[in-house]
């Protein structure tokens, strides 16, 4: 009974959490980012075997954003995590062409799941501020992004070490988490 | 149908893990918690949780203490079924093992190793790393037994990465539940590797353990302990400063500490020598003991199983304590066995009677076997203790009396065994034994009793109708009772011929002929042919003399109990079976012990010679003279202990410590000695030249100076050794120089190479006039101590006499040491031994060569072949049995060239010393 009461007064003044993935290859820079949402600072990383979770609170939202390792033998169990998932992360190292085509790939196996049908897309192109990286066209091109369907979706352009383009992707989730995307 | 049949497969239900992996990934938080709660809920009842393993696993990145806890228990429950998707946990670890928390460092650390997961080793080796290092020592106490669970899982892996390195370095930590740990996973380690090298107890560590020990937790002092017990002391003074520091732990209220501790004690009892200390020791240990027997009955037994080895290894700990042993109307019997046990060894003439009213108590309760134990017990007691036989026996009597079935059945079983002990002191009560004869049914019994009547047939005058009462049923019979029949059969018949023929060829008969089994039919074939062939073999074979029994005291050999008491209070003590056996871990002392024992061999004497000599001393009991008459007197058995155990000192010293004895004497040593007149007669008749007979005067060298009477205060001494029969001597020649009779002559040889000692006293006329001369003859042989000496035919010879003590050195010629038997017989197969150290040499110069073969035979140098004239294949070989094969070629000149092979190079030199003697003699 006080269980039953407990769970209806959580669902009331609930603590439900926005349950955010970040995904990418290795090295793109995914844990940067959730460090840089959490605490605004650069952080230094060792590469993520398994996972992050942190929760980040934004314009009274609070979101539970995971950071997913990107090495390839952690991305089969991404799956694990697409459960219940309102939005996805997607960070490009901008300044990698060479592994853009399998960036790609893992972005469109991974929007096939049945389970981020509804999740929207916000795809990070990192590292700007490194020399000869991508502009967010191209990423956006070389990802085949204007090929999507039935998918709420963006590009940005960002520096996970300057801070560039982090404020305006979270207001960009914030608006489609609360504008009811779901 | 099919399609039919199919309906009853497909299900809407999902199951109860589909709704708990909803809620495990719940968007919230309280709902998540209470669903990992299930899972584990779930788990612990024993439902198969593993699908769950993801969304579980993604629950443990928490700030909640409680749910982190949780997921780390179902980690460790299912690692291993989910080993591939363990990597997702990593990350979480890592992080762990860096928390401000020392209790989730520790925590995180802890899980690490309990996941066993070969595969996400790697990643976990550096949050390890820095766990051993941490600042907290909980949590590098934890992360040393993390350690110790990485070796098990991969010892490579572990010794590579440095981290059994760093648990080494943590014996020396600043705490003491640390170091406690440290040792507990290194011990573990080391007993786990196949070098065993990994955990050595030494001086530094000795201390900080000594130290760690009175501050750590019980579990941290009975891993000290364990690691003290295989430690060796380096000398008695260390060992009784460990026992010092070990003593006050037998007063802890845990069990496992206090029987540790008395292992320790146990061990070192070995290493203390002086006797005060053991007394103190032994004094120390049976407080504790009797403390552990008014515990719970399973610890009690536990306690009984050790106090049976440490009695068989120190009879005398609890021989104050008899009365606590005496059981309790409530023991469980397995308490109740091993008392019994432990009274056994526990009695003795003093304490006979109050046994014996116990144990007679104990038979008349109403546990049968415990009965039957307890009646065993008295015919024990009775062959342990002379004194108490004649009691026993009556108390046997009276048992036998109550014709309780049982009771008399094992009453019989005894006094068979103590007839066997003390024959022809008991047949008196025989009569009593055989009125029973109707009520024994079980086979240990009956066969118990025929022996006895087969043993005392000439005593028991109608032995051959209590025989017949038994071969009525002889083919139902146990054969067990079978064969003792067949023997009291043949027995009767040997004493009494006459009206014992019928029932021998009957018993021999049914047991040939109406039998099957083989054991039975042969002993009866062997014994019918013996009576048919010759009864007087007959009679030595079944009538000899039997060997003696022996109580029966001891239960485990006497290696096997050093091994059991290096691991006391372990499974291994209990079981009484050595740990190798049960598979464990435990303390393998055998290698340690080995090298104990050299080693203290060899230490013993470096440490105080003096005082080991002081107690050969005292145990001899009459002082210096003693001593020296000892050692004077019969140099083959006391002068092998004190220089044999000198040996590693240097030898100035050690012949100084040795006649520094001699020096000290109070009075004058008197070695025995014969009448001047013959004496002086028998050493001036020289042997070497006149003993001609079938051997002929063996070479000597000439007789040298070894003492000149400037250095030794008038005394004059020249010497040379010789060979008289196989048989090395001594030739001395004492002249004594000074204006006084010279008198109490001794010598004494110290350790070398060949173990050559005097083989008699030395037998100078006493007194030894002024200006007389006297030549004496001293059989040598080679029982003392053995010693390697440079060079290697070097010996020292002291000398004694009223005046002083005198020390020289003479080479002895190997060939006074050959033997008659030069083994002609093994020169081919030593020959063609290529592991021969072989030398050749020439000796030049020679007159020509006449009787070589002889020559060479009369100083022990056998010619075992001769292929042509001018060579000879010669063979010789010391008393002690090491040989010299040498080939010897004439050649046309006056040279004789020589190649002679040996074991032991060193011989070679002096055989071709001896050689060119013999040759130029």
């Amino acid at each position: 009974m006080g269980g039953l009461f407990s769970r209806l007064l959580s669902r009331l003044w609930g603590s439900k959490e926005v349950r955010i993935l970040i995904l990418g290859l290795d090295g793109a820079g995914k844990t940067t980012i959730l460090y840089r949402f959490q605490i605004g600072e650069v952080v230094t990383t060792i590469p993520t075997v398994g996972f992050n979770v942190e929760t980040v609170t934004y314009k009274n939202i609070k979101f539970q954003v995971w950071d997913l390792g990107g090495q390839t033998s952690i991305r089969p169990y991404w799956r694990c995590y697409y459960a219940n998932t309102d939005a996805i992360i997607y960070v490009v190292d901008s300044a990698d062409r060479d592994r853009v085509s399998t960036s790609k790939e893992e972005l469109m196996a991974m929007l096939e799941e049945e389970e981020l049908r509804d999740a929207a897309l916000l795809v990070l192109a990192n590292k700007q501020d490194q020399e000869g990286a991508m502009s967010h066209t191209e990423v956006s091109d070389a990802l085949g992004l204007t090929m999507l369907k039935n998918r709420t979706w963006t590009i940005y352009k960002c520096s996970a070490k300057t801070g560039e383009g982090l404020t305006d992707s979270l207001d960009w989730l914030v608006n489609v988490v609360s504008g009811g995307a779901k | 149908m099919a399609a039919r049949a199919q309906k009853f497969f497909s299900t809407t239900k999902k199951g109860e893990n589909f709704e708990l992996k909803a809620e495990l990934n719940s968007e919230y938080k309280e709902k998540r918690k209470e669903a990992v709660k299930k899972v584990i809920a779930n788990m612990t009842i024993g439902k198969d949780v593993s699908s769950l393993f993801a969304d579980v696993v993604k629950n443990m990145q928490t700030e909640d203490l409680e749910l982190k806890k949780l997921v780390y228990l179902y980690l460790i429950n299912y690692a291993r079924t989910q080993p591939e998707l363990v990597i997702l946990a990593v990350n979480t670890f890592v992080k762990d093992t860096d928390d401000v928390n020392p209790l989730i460092r520790a925590l995180a650390i802890r899980t690490m190793g309990l996941l066993r997961v070969e595969r996400i080793v790697d990643y976990l080796l550096e949050p390890l790393k820095k766990g051993l290092r941490d600042e907290d020592p909980y949590v590098r106490k934890t992360a040393a037994l993390c350690v110790a669970k990485l070796f098990d899982l991969s010892p490579a892996i572990a010794m590579d990465n440095g981290l059994v390195a760093i648990v080494q370095e943590m014996l020396s930590d600043r705490n003491p539940m640390v170091i406690a740990n440290a040792v507990a996973a290194l011990a573990e380690i080391s007993g786990a590797s196949v070098k065993k090298d990994v955990f050595v107890v030494n001086n530094t560590i000795l201390t900080k353990l000594l130290a760690a020990i009175n501050e750590c937790t019980e579990w941290g002092q009975i891993c000290i302990l364990n690691s003290l017990a295989t430690y060796r002391p380096n000398d008695a003074r260390e060992a009784r400063e460990i026992v010092e520091r070990v003593m006050p732990r037998l007063q802890h209220a845990n069990a496992s500490v206090v029987m540790n501790a008395v292992k320790v004690l146990m061990v070192y009892l070995n290493y203390v020598n002086d006797e005060d200390t053991t007394k103190q020791i032994i004094r120390k240990l049976a407080p504790p003991l009797v403390t552990l027997l008014s515990s719970e009955p399973e610890l009690q037994y536990v306690a009984l199983r050790n106090i049976n080895l440490i009695l068989q290894k120190r009879p005398d700990v609890l021989n104050q304590e008899m009365r606590v042993f005496f059981t309790k109307y409530n023991d469980p019997p397995y308490v109740k066995y091993e008392k019994l046990e432990v009274i056994i060894k526990l009695a003795s003439d003093k304490n006979v009677d109050q046994v014996l009213s116990e144990l007679k108590e104990y038979a008349n309760e109403v546990d049968v076997d415990f009965v039957r134990k307890s009646v065993r017990a008295i015919g024990r007691c009775a062959v342990k203790i002379d004194s108490a036989a004649e009691k026993c026996i009556n108390v046997l009597l009276d048992l036998i009396k109550t014709k309780v079935n049982y009771v008399v059945q094992e009453a019989i079983i005894v006094i068979k065994d103590i007839f066997r002990k003390y024959p022809q002191r008991y047949e008196g009560i025989i009569p009593a034994l055989c009125e029973n004869l109707d009520t024994l049914d079980e086979p240990e019994a009956k066969a118990s009793l025929i022996w006895i009547i087969g043993e005392y047939a000439d005593r028991i005058e109608n032995a051959d109708e209590l025989l017949e009462h038994f071969l009525e049923g002889f083919k139902d019979e146990n054969a067990l009772v079978q064969l003792q029949l067949v023997s009291a059969a043949v027995k009767l018949f040997l004493k009494k011929p006459g009206s014992a023929q019928e029932i021998v060829q009957r018993v021999l008969n049914m047991a040939t002929q109406q039998n099957d089994n083989p054991d039975i039919r042969d002993r009866a074939y062997i014994y019918w042919r013996l009576l048919s062939s010759n009864p007087q073999a007959a009679k030595a074979v079944v009538l000899a003399e039997k060997p003696p029994i022996e109580a029966d005291t001891a239960t485990v050999s006497e290696s096997l109990l050093d091994e059991l008491i290096q691991n006391i209070a372990t499974l291994a003590s209990v079981y009484h079976k050595s740990p190798s056996l049960l598979g464990g871990t435990a303390v393998d002392v055998s290698a340690v012990r080995g090298e104990t024992t050299l080693e203290m061999d060899a230490e013993e004497p470096e440490v105080d010679a003096r005082s080991v000599a002081q107690q050969v001393n005292a145990a001899v009991g009459g002082g210096i003279e003693n001593l020296l008459d000892l050692d004077f007197g019969g140099p083959i058995t006391t002068a092998t202990p004190t220089s044999g155990g000198a040996g590693l000192t240097p030898q100035k010293s050690n012949i100084d410590d040795l006649l520094g004895l001699m020096d000290s004497g109070p009075g004058p040593s008197t070695p025995p000695y014969g009448t001047p007149t013959a004496s002086g007669g028998f050493g001036g008749f020289n042997f070497g030249s006149s003993l001609g007979g079938g051997s002929g005067p063996s070479f000597s060298f000439p007789k040298t100076s070894l003492l000149t009477s400037a250095d030794a205060q008038g005394l004059e001494l020249q010497g040379t050794f010789s060979r008289k029969n196989g048989q090395p001597y001594l030739e001395l020649t004492f002249g004594n120089r000074s204006g006084a009779p010279m008198s109490d002559f001794a010598i004494q040889f110290n350790v070398n190479s060949f173990g050559v000692a005097p083989a008699a006293a030395l037998q100078v006329p006493s007194p030894l006039g002024p200006g007389a001369t006297v030549d004496v003859s001293l059989p040598l042989n080679t029982s003392g101590g053995v010693q390697r000496m440079e060079p290697v035919n070097l010996l020292q010879i002291a000398v004694k006499n009223n005046v002083g003590v005198y020390y020289f050195s003479i080479s002895i010629p190997i060939h006074v040491l050959f033997g008659n038997d030069g083994g002609a017989g093994a020169f081919g197969s030593r020959w063609g031994d290529f592991a021969l150290s072989s030398q050749q040499f020439t000796i030049q110069g020679l007159g020509g060569v006449q009787d070589l073969a002889g020559k060479l035979r009369r100083n022990g140098v056998v010619v075992a072949q001769q292929p042509n004239p001018t060579t000879f294949q010669v063979t010789a070989q010391t008393i002690n049995g090491e040989f010299v094969v040498a080939e010897l070629n004439i050649s046309s000149g006056s040279g004789v060239a020589v190649t002679a092979k040996a074991k032991n190079a060193d011989l070679i030199p002096l055989f071709q010393q001896s050689l060119e003697g013999i040759l130029r003699s």
